[in-house]
């Protein structure tokens, strides 16, 4: 059911606002999106001022600096800071991206940091991913072959490696199943752009025998056909991969085949 | 177990793209093009009916509210007519491209207009 409304607990208030201390004549205000879980109060936006001129270049170092010299509590998720591992996905200036690679000279005027969208939210910055996981469970992303090749690599074709690419770069960060508007109203049914670009990098591997069955398993007018072209996948994913044209073509296959 | 964690903003604070906008406006145009032939059907039903009942939707569509009506519908179906031919390459694999898609999505909102402007241009001069 679409439910454009936030719910009455999920309604965002106004925040703590956090001077700056340091004099600096290079300020930016940063509104984050806050929830602490054990005080049972609704989510707020704290407003902080940081001092540009000591802050490297990414929102990452802003998220960094405030938790090391401001505020302590805040929590967000992060390990690599080379947009590797997908973990400090969040919405950042209205869109879904990792904070370790978007430059904060990109986003013009007051730096609005929020969770990636339509999420349960356990802390602050942390989004609830079980079900994505669940879902990329479900499409079981491992190679299924007979072949008992203890000894020798199982090869494939230069040609058939190529159809990889665009797909095995995925870092499973979310930031284009929570930017989907079908996602968002059919999460628990629709498979969702990650999990079904994911689903088609095993379908089309050439090295995978489970193909015919793979397909059955995801032509369903729930898991994939809620996927319908709005393209906010391709325009969030922050390693420049395509999920719509993946999607596309798992239809392309079912409807040729 | 019920989840009481709050929901995080999504459609709220989630920027537009123009092929986001496209998509909504395609499913808002298909529902208007789906309202409207019930009235292409009222008018035809009146033709039917005889010259008396003819005047009214006549008059009716004649007045500054029908006329606009009349645009808003060509304008619809010329959207989705577009749109729906986007679809139709998406739908063979071709033009995922961000800026391809991009690009096509500018020409679907200019073009629904540039198409309803020739409709106008064409009933107007050469048809009644």
């Amino acid at each position: 059911m679409v439910q454009i409304r936030l719910p009455e607990n999920s309604k965002i208030e106004k925040g703590n606002y956090y001077k700056d201390k340091t004099g600096s004549k290079n300020l930016r205000k940063v509104n984050i999106y806050r929830w602490d879980p054990s005080t049972g109060e609704k989510p707020r936006i704290d407003t902080y001022e940081v001092d540009m001129d000591n802050c490297p270049s990414k929102v990452l170092d802003i998220l960094n600096k405030i938790k090391n010299e401001i505020d302590p509590s805040i929590a967000y998720r992060r390990s690599c800071a080379h947009g590797v591992c997908g973990s400090c996905a969040m919405n950042m200036d209205g869109k879904n991206g990792l904070a370790c690679t978007k430059p904060h000279s990109e986003i013009k005027g007051d730096i609005n940091i929020y969770p990636l969208p339509h999420l349960k939210v356990l802390k602050d910055l942390i989004g609830d991913l079980s079900t994505l996981y669940k879902q990329y469970e479900s499409v079981e992303p491992w190679l299924k072959t007979s072949k008992k090749n203890d000894e020798k690599e199982n090869l494939q074709s230069k040609k058939d490696r190529a159809k990889l690419d665009g797909l095995y770069e995925c870092i499973m960060c979310a930031c284009c199943s929570t930017s989907c508007p079908s996602y968002w109203w059919n999460g628990e049914k629709y498979l969702g752009p990650a999990v079904l670009l994911q689903a088609y990098r095993w379908i089309i591997d050439s090295r995978d025998e489970d193909r015919k069955a793979r397909l059955k398993k995801v032509a369903d007018e729930l898991k994939l056909y809620r996927c319908h072209t709005i393209m906010n996948c391709t325009n969030a994913c922050p390693k420049g991969l395509n999920p719509a044209k993946a999607i596309a073509s798992i239809k392309k296959m079912l409807a040729t085949s | 177990m019920k989840n009481d964690n709050p929901l995080s903003p999504h459609i709220q604070i989630y920027n537009w793209h123009i092929s986001s906008l496209v998509s909504i406006s395609h499913r808002i145009t298909g529902i208007i093009n789906f309202a409207s032939l019930t009235l292409i059907c009222f008018w035809v039903s009146y033709l039917v009916l005889g010259k008396d009942n003819y005047e009214l939707i006549f008059i009716f569509l004649n007045s500054f509210i029908g006329k606009f009506l009349i645009l808003a519908i060509v304008w619809s179906f010329s959207f989705q007519i577009l749109s729906e031919i986007r679809h139709l390459f998406w739908d063979y694999g071709i033009g995922f491209e961000l800026k391809t898609a991009n690009i096509t999505g500018s020409l679907v909102i200019v073009g629904s207009f540039t198409l309803t402007l020739i409709i106008y241009i064409l009933g107007k001069n050469f048809l009644i």
